[in-house]
């Protein structure tokens, strides 16, 4: 990481599209040149460079004070990392935690407001692949505001994704403590399940038209760490699905996530009403787990859901004559049994919010 | 038809250009990031007057850097969707007539969708890689016009309906194609290109693309204006025109691959907007007469003015968020056209 001074501010591109401007509406405007004695930073601050998950190399202040997120997934990553305070905006799809929603606004993540972006004077903007435009990124580089692409395609490629941007915002130490930690719950998880077979599931996103997830994606690792394989074996990131294949197929279960759970169960009433869907075993037997839409961001959260989704999927794994030894290091969680209910939805309780390793 | 005289095309010119600049100035004074009218002309008198800037360095950059280059991209895209409307209307002596009903626009998005999934696969560099989406955009209008072209032939002459036609039905062919090929795109390509799809300003050029929409629209226009008397003259219709000596061949040529030229660019730089092209001839022609000889600069003007409008609009409406363009132009241009239309039939 190189150490550079900054020169002053690119005013003279202002000055020649104002000129240009002025000479093409204002014939009378006579002797316009450039002056140099606009105000200039008064001192220059300290940048480091970095490599972004977009291959591109981004000058950073050496303190990082003002941040933008323009993905839900960074924004909850910041309040994973404890560096909240330092987020002065994020976009109307950034909900949790829920004091996200009260961070002021730059508008959605498709089109942010670059006037809004650039009022906020931020000294970092983030942005995530999967959720903004690399049109987006560009225009950020041609305004002079650093701006930081991160573009996880596995779990693991997330802890460690985030483990660099702690380093790029300066606080190393959360993002080391912080991606242990999530290691720490995976590899537990790991040992939990090692011995069980993997249960075959389809992970529905959408149901109509069927929308699953491709083997590539950061959600189809998830379900492997949850001790479950997508039948789903497509390229794309959301492939449609024939629903006489996924017959053939006969998942074990089906997997809904939602914000709450009742609407995954909803999904799944709805789709047991439909004739195609009766076909399928996991539908007669209403064998599907939802998780919560933490599996849906490439943030922290989705260790929590992954265990979420593994305790569904493997109850026995986590049968308390099974869990003497790991008792010290994982408490299980406030709730009952696992039994063959335990198929059905469980609610997504508030507490689990709090037993989620990554939060601060 | 009133004579034309140098100083009346000049003063309808004046008149329509101060309307534009007092446009330009309020678009720069609109959006997210409030900015005080008063501060704003002061700001621009002074340096105008060669003095330093008085805005703060957010808003020179606000002003200066995000909203004037997105300005100067919709009066160029404006006017340049106008003008090849106006003459297609005229060339094909349907008021119908517009680039997006001749399949144009539809050929510069695939152009474009294809470049866009044939880029990550070149290591190009970050320069020539922004470039891509325009130039396939307007190798794909070029292309579609030149199938137009032969296809609306008839008999070795090129026949209105027919070639009204063979647009309308190479459009919705390429639009299946691009439905096609959408199927396929994933995550930010697809939104890139959805947006692309609706019509979009907000996405900053380079300035090397910036400066051959401006060239491409003076060469396009100039070139279009070089045959405005004639065009007077098919008005009459085809065989009359003939009679009077207008050599009907050569105008449609050159009439049709100027306005196509000028519809590839505009297409490639902002995506599908609508309306624009179809409707302003219409309210020009309204105003100043059918003479080509004004209407072309007219409607150049008039292009310009309101598709900056539109584009104020659509980054205002609901801030800090936005509207794709395309959907405001449709919006207000879909029942201005229908009133327009029962106008005339009363």
């Amino acid at each position: 990481m190189l150490l550079q001074q900054t020169s002053a501010r690119k005013n003279i591109s202002v000055r020649r599209k104002l000129a240009a401007f002025l000479l093409c509406t204002v014939p009378l405007s006579f002797s316009v040149h450039a002056q140099s004695t606009s105000t200039s930073p008064s001192a220059s601050p300290i940048y480091k460079e970095f490599v972004d998950e977009a291959g591109r190399t981004v000058r950073v202040p050496q303190s990082v004070q003002r941040i933008i997120s323009l993905a839900p997934s960074l924004t909850e990553t910041i309040y994973a990392l404890g560096l909240q305070d330092r987020l002065v905006a994020d976009t109307d799809f950034c909900d949790f935690p829920p004091d996200a929603q009260k961070k002021p606004k730059v508008g959605g993540g498709l089109n942010p407001s670059l006037e809004q972006i650039v009022a906020l004077k931020p000294d970092i903007v983030l942005l995530a692949k999967s959720f903004n435009r690399i049109e987006t990124l560009q225009a950020l580089e041609t305004l002079g505001i650093p701006a930081y692409g991160t573009e996880p395609h596995t779990v693991q490629e997330i802890i460690s994704s985030t483990e660099r941007l702690a380093n790029v915002l300066g606080a190393p130490e959360a993002g080391s403590a912080l991606a242990a930690d999530l290691q720490r719950h995976l590899a537990d998880l790991q040992q939990r399940l090692s011995g069980f077979p993997s249960r075959r599931v389809l992970f529905v996103v959408w149901s109509d038209p069927l929308i699953s997830v491709g083997k590539d994606t950061f959600i189809a690792d998830a379900l492997k760490r949850a001790g479950a394989s997508s039948i789903v074996d497509s390229s794309q990131d959301w492939p449609q699905m024939n629903l006489e294949e996924v017959v053939r197929l006969q998942p074990d279960f089906l997997v809904f996530s939602g914000s709450h759970s009742e609407a995954g169960q909803n999904d799944f009433d709805v789709l047991a009403e439909r004739p195609g869907w009766r076909g399928l075993d996991a539908v007669r037997n209403r064998r599907f787990a939802v998780i919560s839409d933490a599996v849906n961001r490439p943030a922290p959260r989705i260790v929590s859901a992954i265990e979420d989704l593994a305790r569904q999927l493997h109850p026995e794994a986590f049968a308390p004559h099974s869990e003497d030894e790991k008792e010290k290091k994982t408490p299980p969680r406030a709730e009952p049994q696992l039994s063959s209910t335990a198929f059905e939805s469980r609610a997504a309780d508030p507490g689990q919010m709090e037993a989620c390793p990554c939060a601060p | 038809m009133r004579p034309l005289t140098l100083s009346r095309l000049l003063m309808h010119c004046a008149i329509l250009g101060a309307i534009l600049f007092a446009v330009v100035v309020i678009a720069l004074k609109m959006g997210a990031v409030p900015v005080s009218l008063y501060g704003l002309v002061r700001d621009l008198f002074h340096v105008a007057l060669g003095q330093a800037s008085q805005l703060s360095s957010e808003h020179q950059l606000i002003v200066f850097n995000i909203r004037l280059p997105r300005i100067f991209l919709s009066i160029f895209v404006g006017a340049s969707l106008s003008v090849a409307g106006a003459s297609f209307q005229a060339l094909l002596r349907n008021p119908l007539a517009d680039p997006y009903v001749l399949g144009v626009s539809s050929g510069a998005s695939v152009g474009a969708i294809l470049a866009l999934i044939i880029e990550p696969r070149l290591a190009l560099a970050p320069a020539i890689a922004a470039l891509f989406t325009p130039v396939g955009a307007f190798l794909g209008a070029a292309i579609t016009v030149a199938a137009v072209y032969f296809l609306g032939r008839r008999e070795g002459q090129i026949d209105s309906a027919t070639l009204l036609l063979a647009g309308i039905i190479s459009a919705s062919f390429l639009s299946a194609i691009i439905q096609f090929f959408m199927s396929t795109l994933t995550g930010g390509n697809y939104h890139g290109f959805a947006f692309w799809m609706m019509g979009d300003l907000s996405t900053p050029q380079q300035p090397i693309v910036n400066w051959i929409v401006r060239v491409g629209f003076f060469v396009g226009a100039g070139i279009i204006y070089t045959t405005a008397a004639d065009l007077n003259l098919l008005l009459a219709g085809e065989k009359e025109a003939m009679h009077l000596g207008v050599d009907i061949r050569r105008v449609r040529i050159v009439v049709y691959i100027a306005a196509s030229l000028l519809t590839g660019l505009a297409v490639s730089v902002s995506g599908a907007i609508g309306y624009i092209g179809l409707l302003v001839p219409h309210v020009m022609r309204i105003l100043f007469g059918s003479d080509h000889r004004i209407l072309l600069p007219t409607v150049a003007f008039g292009g310009a003015i309101a598709l900056v409008i539109a584009d104020t609009l659509a980054r205002t409406v609901v801030s800090p968020s936005e509207l794709p363009v395309g959907a405001v132009t449709a919006v207000v241009g879909a029942p201005l056209f229908l009133y327009l239309l029962r106008r005339r039939l009363a």
